[in-house]
């Protein structure tokens, strides 16, 4: 390993000619619009970008993490959390789903001296793309989503994502209680979250839990037809079936999963959340998944949140709102925390705050270094909306 | 103007890579070969930069180096195997042979990264490096254009039995584009991946293809201009676009598919048409005698706009 | 074993609706259609969103598909396709611009769709017909795998009979031929381009209403995915020839049906695609292809 190396030596590069950079450009034009993003204390206007996918194949998870750190900066701004006539503003630029428009709209984004800190692209490979920059530029950057390896990477990238992985038990942890022993995963082995967790994980979460997975199905994302493989796990009739695949796909596997004539357990991911499943009609009725939030938590935190985002954008949260929001929450307490919305100011108080973890609308946050892990819970999808599972005997 | 090189840097950057990606499949296409293996190598190429850099700690000129070999070396290998297709057959044969790499550094394990690729990867590359690259490649690419070379390429394309009646070794011709748009592919590869530092197999896609056919067909497919044009077209289209918000996409179709109509020989084609237009115009103002040589014969003695 | 095959053979029968339209236009007119599989997607689409609001039976969601689709395909052709073919001199130099222009045409629809479900799977929830599953020799089939096969089978054969025997059919071949020679013998290339791509959109249409229906659910870039394979049919099975679609259809099916009954399902891209490169090694113009005469 050693690239590190090489990095360091660039950065410092880096670094010295984009601070040759700012002297000139700081010499050469009036510094009297304020909120410069290097300066201590707190300034009546906090600007902040959000750099992410609004259209394209993945634009939910863009939309989901504008809308749900918007409330949070409504309430922010609204209960003066930062002192009176403090103000948070954010702006939102498209990504377009693509890697090139992502680091363009970044170096960009970094190039802005007002700009105190990023919320960043949450597709993974976009996320692992910025990473470096926002380094050399010294902008906390916190993203939601990107649950790639690669992200968070250094001291100025922040996860406000738990990864699927680290509370995937839930699941396994569910079947041995419900005594499902013979487990069928089917799993698209081309996605990297999916990946990781059905080769990885998975696999050491059943040997620990005393579960058998008697048959392991890769596909690829695309993998259209799922007729042969789910004959095939029909076929085996297992106790479940772990289904990790993307949206359009467990709708269609779902479905021909029970007209193939298996009717046991189905567990599947917080990507089949979101009212993903309503098109696989019947057939989506009573898959179990674990996920980071559902609107169906009952903490105080999350039902506020809820009505809170039902009252502003007529509909109930998602997943991605509810990372948005606590992301959000996370910068604003990081600025509290250190008394400091300059650039190093919040890259700080986001380290402070991490290290106490905090209250959000996913329930009790702790952290790993800059990443981000939630309780997580497990829900159950009725055909309209998702319920909680009761956790039976375990605690 | 040094801020907005700095806020631009990463266009500026892409900019220079993409023209390499779409040289890759303009090169064999003025043979007349229509082969899209130079995407192919990107993957390759950037695959091949990022193992080095990652796994073996080469340096990056080292690792774009052999990237550019083994991409001009396997399109080569390829262009034999494959030289008995031509037209649509060949296209077809050789986003097979891409599709192909896609799937295999999915399944490549640890060495690559597997479906989540490798990360880490950030090469010394910065812009001047990349402007001497693409200035030898275009320097190069305009001894190709020009003089006889020249126009053996274009008979090896507009009339190969012709051409090899003439003499000229058709076949070695098209090997040769083979072996030019696999450097060129993997040039492209390694350098956007160091650039980058990431690299996952969802880069070697179809959308790649797509998008270096549409940069030569809009911009021009004759010369490296025309690729220069429409590369500059394509990256820097989506920062132009962003005052239409959402709607970005539509105006992106609208606007390629009026360019496929309205531009035959691509904005290359329809500057040089509009340049003899012009200069037509001011001969028949400047020489009125009627016995001056039509201008047509003249248009057509450059060369048509083929 | 057998129901492996019969799975086969409704994947197959889906490849093949797709891929029939794009051959049809591709194989007689020279147009090869890359906004067939936006179109394959916005005919389910447009279905999609009229089925929320009414309750239809499965015919009528099949026919909204089919009128969709038909639409799409002609206004592609009178606003883009048409003009290229007008301005061009040589049909050569048109090729590579309806290429791009098809390209250009593929992301709108696409974008629209996006836009409206954000990116979410669509499907005919609102619909009124439910699969029914029943075992025949052992072998269980839905009602909707039934109608597949029996449309697929039956339009492929219907289509090639018709191009091969056929007074229109004729005239379409003798244009795919040589299109100069066709329109100095009577033969009248602009309406035949029109009624050509109609056809060809309708049936991405009903190829769009029966896969969604089959699936359960389709996302606005499924129609992407299934561009490259129908691409990959047309070719495999020769250019110009119908009775090469249908086995280009079924052949690949059959190659990824036996590499996920493997379980490799990682590699069925690289199979699928490995078998294509195979064939044209062995024969360079397909399985039935004749050979490209190239005239200048």
């Amino acid at each position: 390993m050693r690239a590190p190396h090489r990095w360091r030596r660039l950065r410092r590069a880096t670094a010295c000619a984009l601070a040759v950079v700012a002297a000139v450009a700081m010499s050469g034009c009036d510094a009297a619009q304020g909120g410069i993003a290097t300066q201590e204390g707190i300034p009546e206007e906090i600007k902040l970008l959000g750099v992410r996918d609004q259209t394209g194949p993945v634009a939910y998870a863009g939309i989901g993490g504008a809308r749900g750190g918007e409330l949070a900066i409504s309430e922010i701004n609204r209960s003066g959390f930062l002192g009176d006539g403090v103000k948070l503003t954010i702006e939102e630029i498209d990504t377009a789903g693509s890697i090139e428009t992502a680091s363009a709209e970044m170096a960009q984004a970094t190039a802005d001296r007002t700009v105190h800190a990023i919320m960043g692209p949450t597709q993974g490979q976009q996320a692992a793309t910025v990473a470096p920059m926002v380094e050399r530029a010294q902008v906390p950057t916190i993203f939601t989503q990107a649950g790639s390896d690669g992200v968070v990477v250094n001291d100025y990238t922040y996860r406000a994502t738990a990864p699927m992985a680290s509370y995937y038990d839930l699941a396994t942890e569910y079947l041995a209680d419900k005594r499902l022993g013979d487990v069928s995963v089917l799993y698209n082995a081309t996605f990297p979250t999916f990946a990781e967790i059905g080769k990885g994980s998975l696999p050491k979460q059943a040997e620990q839990h005393g579960l058998d997975i008697i048959s392991s199905t890769p596909v690829q994302s695309t993998t259209q037809d799922f007729t042969t493989p789910v004959r095939s796990i029909a076929g085996e009739d297992p106790d479940a079936v772990v289904m990790l695949l993307t949206e359009p796909q467990s709708v269609t596997a779902l479905t021909q999963l029970r007209q193939a004539g298996y009717d046991g357990q189905v567990m599947a991911t917080s990507v089949q959340g979101g009212g993903n499943l309503t098109e696989a009609g019947k057939h989506g009725e009573g898959v179990i998944y674990p996920t980071d939030f559902s609107p169906a938590l009952t903490s105080e935190k999350a039902r506020d949140f809820v009505a809170a985002f039902q009252e502003r954008f007529g509909q109930k949260p998602d997943v991605y709102a509810a990372e948005g929001y606590d992301g959000m929450w996370w910068l604003a307490r990081a600025i509290k925390a250190s008394g400091s919305a300059s650039r190093e100011g919040i890259k700080r108080g986001l380290q402070q705050v991490a290290k106490e973890g905090f209250d959000g609308a996913m329930g009790e946050l702790t952290f790993e270094g800059n990443d981000m892990r939630v309780p997580g819970v497990l829900v159950r999808w009725n055909g309209t909306s998702e319920e909680l599972v009761s956790r039976g005997g375990a605690s | 103007m040094i801020d907005w090189y700095f806020s631009h840097i990463v266009l500026i950057q892409s900019t220079f890579t993409t023209l390499l990606l779409a040289l890759s499949v303009q090169v064999p296409l003025r043979a007349g070969v229509f082969s899209f293996a130079g995407v192919g190598c990107y993957g390759i190429g950037g695959y091949l930069a990022a193992i080095g850099m990652v796994h073996y700690g080469l340096s990056t000129a080292t690792a774009i180096l052999l990237a550019a070999v083994a991409g001009g070396a396997v399109a080569y290998a390829l262009g034999l195997l494959i030289q008995r297709l031509t037209g649509l057959y060949l296209a077809m044969a050789t986003v097979a042979f891409t599709l192909i790499i896609s799937v295999l550094v999915v399944n490549g394990g640890d060495l690559t990264g597997g479906a989540s690729g490798l990360f880490g990867a950030l090469g010394m590359l910065d812009t001047g490096h990349l402007l001497a690259v693409v200035v030898v490649v275009v320097a190069a690419l305009t001894f190709t254009e020009l003089g006889p070379l020249g126009r053996r390429i274009e008979a090896v394309r507009e009339d190969p039995e012709l051409a090899s009646a003439m003499g000229i070794d058709v076949a070695r011709y098209r090997r040769a584009t083979f072996a030019v748009s696999g450097m060129l592919g993997g040039l492209s590869g390694s350098m956007t991946v160091l650039l980058r530092s990431t690299v996952t197999p969802d880069d070697i896609n179809f959308h790649l293809v797509v998008l270096a056919l549409t940069i030569i067909i809009v911009g021009g497919s004759r010369s490296w201009i025309g690729a220069l044009i429409g590369t500059v077209i394509f990256v820097w289209m989506p920062e132009v676009l962003a005052f239409v918000g959402e709607w970005e996409d539509v105006v992106y179709g609208v606007l390629v598919a009026a360019a496929a109509v309205y531009l035959p020989g691509g904005v290359t084609g329809a500057a040089v048409d509009g340049y003899r237009k012009y200069r037509r115009k001011r001969r028949e103002a400047a020489a009125s005698p009627p016995d001056a040589p039509p201008p047509q014969q003249a248009a057509a003695a450059v060369g048509g706009d083929s | 074993m057998a129901q492996h095959i019969l799975n086969a053979v409704a994947l197959g029968s889906v490849y093949l609706v797709f891929a029939l339209g794009m051959a049809l236009a591709w194989s007689t007119i020279g147009i090869l259609n890359f906004a067939h599989g936006a179109t394959f997607m916005f005919s389910a689409f447009t279905a999609h969103v009229i089925t929320q609001q009414v309750a239809l039976p499965m015919p009528a969601v099949v026919l909204i598909a089919v009128a969709a689709g038909a639409l799409i395909a002609t206004l592609t052709q009178v606003l883009a396709f048409g003009p290229i073919m007008r301005r061009a001199t040589e049909h050569r130099a048109a090729e590579l611009r309806i290429l791009i222009g098809g390209i250009g045409v593929a992301a709108i629809p696409l974008a629209i769709a996006e836009r409206v479900t954000a990116s979410a799977p669509f499907g005919f929830r609102g619909s009124t017909y439910q699969a029914q599953v029943f075992e025949v020799f052992g072998l269980r089939m839905t009602t909707t795998v039934l109608v597949i096969v029996v449309a697929g089978i039956g339009i492929g054969v219907g289509v090639w009979r018709w191009l091969a025997t056929s007074r229109q059919g004729l005239a379409l071949r003798a244009i795919g031929v040589d299109s100069e020679t066709a329109s100095l013998m009577g033969v009248d290339r602009a309406t035949l381009a029109l009624g050509t791509m109609a056809t060809s959109g309708a049936l991405a249409g009903l190829a769009g209403a029966l896969l969604t229906f089959q699936l359960g659910a389709i996302a606005p870039a499924s129609g992407d995915q299934l561009l490259i394979k129908a691409f990959a049919i047309v070719v495999l099975g020769g250019l110009g020839s119908m009775g090469g679609v249908i086995v280009g259809a079924f052949v690949l099916a059959g190659a990824e049906t036996f590499v996920l009954a493997m379980n490799q399902g990682t590699w069925v891209d690289a199979v699928s695609f490995g078998l294509i490169f195979l064939v044209l090694l062995l024969r360079p113009q397909g399985l039935f292809g004749r050979k490209e005469v190239r005239r200048t």
